[in-house]
């Protein structure tokens, strides 16, 4: 038969003692540790997923301002290439108005040309007409006369000419 | 072959006495178990030194030899408490089932030692530890319902009355005779293959037995300490649980 004796009652003040040894001795820095990595382990992940974020926002603006640049060169290429073009059309009609002004001078100058020859070829058909005139009518006319004959003459010439 | 008896004298090294010691105190007889004594102040220093051991120069981040043995018994303690009881009753209890499981697993281990036994091996200390479980139950299930506590005795009706009285008292005999027998029977085993193979016996391969059998005896200490401690965590809960 089981037979107790105050065994058991020292060793319910040995637990007791114990209990309050590793109490104070273990348990309150273990548990303050635990704590202490935990906390510490929040930390790191909040700082985790803060960091992240904060990458996205970046990332989101670096690819925003990249955006923005890309249609700003698209801008800038298309306004040159219309810059381009009208200074072309622009080069094209100076050269027509050259052109054209160039080419009035021309006739401008023929028809002078054509205007003095014609005079030219006036006085010499006149000096040419009183020459056949004297030759061939061989009298002697004053010079009066003579200078009417060839006037008139020379404007019949004149009118056949042009 | 020798008798149990024979063995434990030829191991008796360190000449435990064989008598009580008695003493009186304030008129009342007391009588205590020399080996089972000594033998609990030896696990009681060697559990301290392990404490200051493992909470000395702590590591936070990155924990080691003692410290990390600590922190896994602790931490496995606690998740157990947790899951059976609310984290904010359970921390009471926590420190309590901590103590459980390490005084027992070093108590049951070091009865593995030639020559020493386990304070385990001894019903005082297994129903000095059920008994506290006892209490324990008590205190918190007060601490958490009241008097409405004792109401679980009348339930579901009132003639469970006696049922219920019984499966109390069961818990923490249960809990000592559990301990108690394992570990017991455990160091009688122990003893008995010391005797049946003596001489060439145990020379020539004898000593095989001995071997499987201390190997066992480790893991039945372990799992008898987290049994203990498991069951204290599960009859307390059950005080305090809400519905029951």
């Amino acid at each position: 038969m089981l037979e107790f004796n105050a065994t058991l009652l020292a060793q319910v003040v040995h637990f007791l003692i114990l209990l309050i040894f590793l109490r104070f001795v273990a348990y309150k820095p273990l548990i303050k540790l635990l704590s202490d990595r935990q906390r510490l382990i929040e930390n790191n992940i909040n700082a985790a997923e803060q960091e992240r974020q904060q990458a996205g926002q970046l990332k989101e603006e670096l690819e925003s301002d990249l955006r923005r640049a890309r249609e700003q060169a698209q801008d800038i290429i298309q306004k040159a290439a219309k810059a381009a073009e009208d200074q072309a059309v622009e080069i094209i009609e100076n050269a027509k108005n050259e052109a054209k002004r160039l080419k009035e001078s021309a006739l401008a100058e023929i028809q002078r040309e054509k205007d003095k020859a014609v005079a030219e070829m006036r006085d010499q058909a006149a000096s040419l007409a009183v020459l056949a005139a004297g030759k061939i009518l061989e009298r002697q006319i004053d010079d009066k006369i003579q200078h009417e004959l060839v006037r008139e003459f020379v404007k019949e010439a004149g009118e056949l000419l042009c | 072959m020798l008798s149990l008896q024979e063995v434990e004298e030829k191991l008796n090294f360190w000449n435990w006495p064989h008598h009580h010691w008695d003493t009186t105190l304030g008129g009342v007889h007391l009588s205590f178990n020399p080996k089972t004594m000594i033998m609990t102040w030896i696990v009681m220093i060697i559990v301290a030194f392990f404490a200051v051991s493992a909470t000395r120069n702590m590591d936070l981040r990155r924990p080691r030899g003692a410290q990390n043995v600590l922190e896994m018994m602790f931490e496995g303690i606690r998740n157990l408490v947790n899951q059976n009881m609310d984290p904010q009753k359970g921390a009471n209890l926590l420190s309590i089932v901590v103590t459980f499981f390490i005084f027992i697993l070093f108590s049951n281990m070091i009865g593995l030692i030639p020559t020493l036994s386990s304070p385990t091996a001894d019903y005082n200390t297994t129903f000095a530890l059920s008994l506290t479980t006892f209490v324990l139950i008590y205190i918190f299930g007060i601490r958490y319902k009241g008097a409405g506590y004792f109401k679980h005795y009348f339930q579901p009706y009132v003639f469970f009355l006696p049922i219920n009285l019984i499966e109390d008292l069961s818990k923490p005999i249960t809990l000592a005779f559990r301990l108690y027998g394992n570990i017991y029977g455990g160091e009688v085993l122990i003893a008995v293959l010391l005797g049946l193979l003596t001489g060439w016996v145990d020379v020539c391969g004898g000593f095989i037995a001995s071997v499987i059998w201390l190997a066992f005896s480790i893991f039945v200490g372990f799992i008898q300490a987290f049994i203990f401690t498991m069951l204290s965590i599960a009859y307390v809960s059950q005080a305090v649980a809400e519905n029951h």
